[in-house]
């Protein structure tokens, strides 16, 4: 990812923050990031959102800070794209803003015991925008232009370890897997569907620009820089939304979305404003605010393989050493919680609260290192074997938002005798040479678990993970990851991933600071909106149940 | 002068490839690729990533790459943006430029309206109270960066007075504060030169004269020391062409227009290769055009420059 100043930070759905790390920089904008607080994640101000009758009418604008350069559910991975995306499309199973999966497209759904099969009853008298009825053949062809290799789709891996999708007759599919794969439900099925006959025509390339899908809204104008309009489609099968037109205008200064909102120009900005802008809407009771926690870790990534890292306690004096909640109030102004392993707390599901914890105590930290042989050197820096305890992080390049964590982090270590010192690279050059192995350390929030609502971290935390960023490698962790993507049951699976937790917490394979906070604000003349959200982008599919009070 | 200017556009065009080439090396130097922007944090295998690489032919080596983009430069063919997947640039800039010229234009307009008079009068009456509130104006427009100017402005007449939109193009209205953001610092700088050029125009002997001869003070002024004062005000007036689209890129962010500006920055963050070098192109062409034009101009205005 090369500068991303966009995008990334989460993108919720998919990917939340990969790109974020590289976005979080984005110079003002990302400082944007977050909202404030503390324990439970759960709507601030207003409680009104819900209130009166509904009125059918109006336009609700929304802004958002990169423009939507497709509307391909394929491309709808950036949180901008996919509130546009999620408009015009269903999938068979959603992911709701509580991080529950509902049934959408399909009436019902079961999954063999074995997990080798999932079947999907499908929801009867669907339409899609061009008027064709929506049925199994739809679903088919949808799940297999992603698996066909030659197609290129981005998110073809959603659908890994799938064997054949059936349509068993006209309004039942059956998905069969060569191996069970529980992340399939969360992945696979919350895919967004396209009708068969038009995509076939049309291709891929062409459906970039000119979506139909079974969604509550239907393209109306598409300018990728400027905004994208949809607007109420009378034949949507939950009934016509209240709105007539839903429009995402594409704002990249976070001050200037927070000053939509202020006038009216908007009704709510889909990607956060500056923190204080936040905070300020979160006071005000003219304005529905939701705190929600990202999903990517704030963390330090450290090559395991390195000698000063190789050491278990060498990692855990390191949290020890680090005042944690010092970094969240003074340079997030509160608007993060702290981590205490892999997971979220945003995840319900399947956070654990009861694992290994690392309070600031810089004694704990000094006793640990000793114990480990470092012994402090004639400069303070400890020493093993002539070797220093010394390291260099990269920050990203121009990150205004965590270079000053880093600064503070560095202090707080020095103070037990370690040494960090610190560069910046772009990201880019970060995540390849992490990758490689050519660098010690770097700062930035990227997820372990999670995406998707599903809490399966094979790709930062399994020896041979593509994103495996500190070159974690415990065979125990392995296993687990395997198992928890052939569990079905969400018990069993719940023990797996809290054991996972339970072993980051104590291995430390990084230095997990905090999860930030995520702010969605409403203009109070948006009626309908949810209680409760536990993940803010998640909120906008839910636009066709809101309507102007 | 047909041979001159064959001889200036040559060499435009060999600044233009220049200009195109140094993109070229430096976007590729840049560590990352489109690809990987593309797929994020997406659980995408090594293999699929190559596959699109090598779909979009950037998995050949770099001097390929580059040759390739040469031959369909030479044909006219900007290439396709990957972020965009497969929208032609062509497409892209024909989308955007109306948006940047259309600001650009009216900047430009605005900004010559009002600071060649001012400009002029400053001149005339120096070290009057007109003079001096005209530089502390001029200082301000120079010094103040747009960015902050244009959250002020916005401040000020979206959120205060209301009379304004915040951002957009909804309608004509869109444009105001941008444009005039933009052509506040453009009238500070030509304002400033014309003052000083005016001011030196009216030592001149010719101007001694034609007041000795009795002609009117505005006959002395508009067509003699005006006529002449003009000729260093053309030269940077060719000269900030780009520097009216520096500040574009901020203007275009700031007000969420849909520009070239934008485009640029958009495609820079995204590493969209080809978009990017097409606007480095385009406006290096731009700036070449407007130095050959103002260098026309000027053999116009002043009788005593010949193109040969």
């Amino acid at each position: 990812m090369g500068r991303i100043r966009d995008d990334a930070h989460l993108t919720t759905r998919r990917e939340l923050l990969a790109r974020a790390a590289a976005l979080g920089l984005s110079g003002p904008a990302l400082a944007a990031f977050l909202a404030a607080f503390g324990d439970a994640p759960e709507i601030a101000s207003a409680a009104s959102a819900t209130g009166g009758t509904p009125k059918r009418g109006g336009m609700m604008v929304v802004t958002g800070h990169q423009e939507i350069s497709s509307l391909s559910p394929d491309d709808a991975g950036p949180t901008v794209h996919w509130t546009a995306v999620t408009q015009i499309h269903n999938a068979l199973l959603e992911l709701d803003e509580n991080y529950a999966l509902l049934p959408v497209l399909a009436q019902s759904y079961e999954s063999a015991k074995d997990g080798l099969s999932h079947t999907f009853k499908l929801r009867q008298g669907v339409k899609f925008h061009n008027g064709m009825d929506f049925t199994a053949d739809d679903v088919k062809y949808t799940y297999e232009w992603y698996i066909n290799p030659a197609n290129h789709a981005i998110n073809a891996n959603n659908f890994e370890g799938v064997d054949s999708v059936q349509a068993v007759d006209k309004y039942t599919v059956r998905v069969k897997m060569k191996v069970p794969n529980a992340a399939f439900l969360a992945k696979g099925a919350t895919t967004f569907i396209v009708p068969a006959a038009y995509h076939g025509k049309i291709g891929e390339r062409g459906y970039k620009v000119a979506p139909v899908g079974t969604g509550a809204f239907k393209l109306k104008e598409w300018r990728p820089a400027e905004h994208t309009v949809v607007e109420a489609f009378n034949d949507h099968f939950r009934g016509r939304p209240y709105l007539d037109f839903f429009r995402v205008d594409i704002v990249p200064e976070p001050s200037v979305r927070a000053i939509g909102i202020q006038t009216g120009a908007s009704d709510s900005a889909i990607w956060p404003l500056l923190t204080e802008d936040s905070l300020k809407f979160a006071k005000d009771t003219n304005y529905t605010t939701f705190r929600t926690q990202t999903l990517g870790v704030n963390h330090f990534p450290i090559n395991n393989k390195r000698p000063v890292f190789q050491d278990k306690r060498v990692r855990q004096a390191m949290m020890h050493a680090l005042n944690r909640q010092r970094l969240i109030d003074d340079i997030f102004k509160g608007t993060a919680v702290l981590a205490t392993s892999n997971l979220s707390p945003a995840m319900k599901g399947y956070y654990e609260p009861s694992v290994q914890q690392y309070p600031y105590d810089p004694a704990k930290a000094k006793a640990l290192l000793e114990e480990a042989g470092w012994k402090p050197g004639g400069d303070g820096i400890r020493e093993k074997g002539g070797a220093k305890l010394s390291f260099t992080c990269f920050a990203i390049t121009g990150d205004q938002a965590r270079r000053p964590e880093a600064e503070i982090a560095q202090q707080d270590w020095k103070a037990v005798g370690i040494d960090m010192k610190i560069q910046e690279a772009p990201v880019a050059t970060i995540t390849e040479k992490l990758h490689k192995g050519e660098m010690d350390a770097s700062l930035f929030n990227w997820t372990y678990g999670g995406s998707y609502g599903d809490p399966d971290p094979s790709l930062t935390l399994r020896s041979n993970g593509g994103n495996n960023w500190s070159h974690f490698e415990n065979t125990r962790v392995d296993s687990l990851i395997d198992a928890g993507l052939k569990e079905i049951a969400p018990a069993k699976r719940k023990q797996i991933y809290s054991e996972i937790q339970k072993i980051v917490a104590d291995e430390v394979p990084f230095i997990y600071l905090m999860y930030w906070d995520w702010y969605n604000v409403f203009n109070k003349r948006v009626k309908g909106l949810p209680k409760t959200a536990f993940n803010g982008p998640q909120l906008y599919r839910k636009a066709n149940e809101w309507w102007i009070g | 002068m047909w041979r001159y200017l064959a001889t200036r556009l040559l060499q435009g065009v060999v600044v233009v490839f220049l200009v195109a080439t140094a993109t070229f090396v430096i976007l590729h130097l840049v560590p990352g690729d489109p690809i990987s922007i593309l797929v994020g944090e997406a659980s995408v295998s090594q293999q699929q990533v190559d596959a699109i690489r090598h779909l979009w032919g950037l998995d050949r080596p770099v001097y390929e790459q580059y040759a390739i983009w040469l031959v369909n430069m030479a044909r006219g063919d900007f290439g396709a943006s990957v972020i965009r997947t497969g929208v032609p640039v062509t497409t892209m800039l024909i989308q955007a430029a109306p948006v940047t010229v259309m600001l650009n234009v009216c900047a430009f307009l605005v900004s010559v309206a009002i600071a060649l008079p001012v400009g002029i009068l400053a001149g005339v009456r120096r070290y009057s109270v007109f003079d001096y509130v005209g530089t502390v104006g001029a200082t301000l427009g120079v010094a103040l960066p747009s960015f902050w100017v244009s959250l002020m402005v916005i401040i000020l007449f979206a959120v205060k007075l209301g009379w304004l939109p915040p951002f957009g193009l909804g309608s004509w209205k869109g444009y105001v504060l941008p444009v005039a953001v933009l052509a506040t610092e453009q009238t500070a700088v030509i304002a400033r030169l014309m003052r000083g050029s005016i001011a030196a125009a009216l030592g001149q002997d010719y101007v001694r004269t034609g007041r000795a001869k009795g002609l009117a003070e505005s006959v002395v002024i508009v067509r003699h020391a005006v006529r002449n004062a003009l000729l260093p005000v053309i030269t940077v007036l060719g000269y900030r062409v780009a520097f009216l689209l520096s500040g574009t890129i901020i203007v275009e962010t700031v007000f969420a227009l849909p520009g070239i500006g934008r485009l640029l920055t958009d495609s820079v963050y995204h590493l969209d290769y080809q978009v990017v070098q097409a606007v480095a192109l385009l406006l290096a062409a731009l700036v070449v055009a407007a130095n050959i034009a103002t260098d026309l101009v000027y053999a116009f205005v002043d009788p005593r420059i010949r193109i040969r």
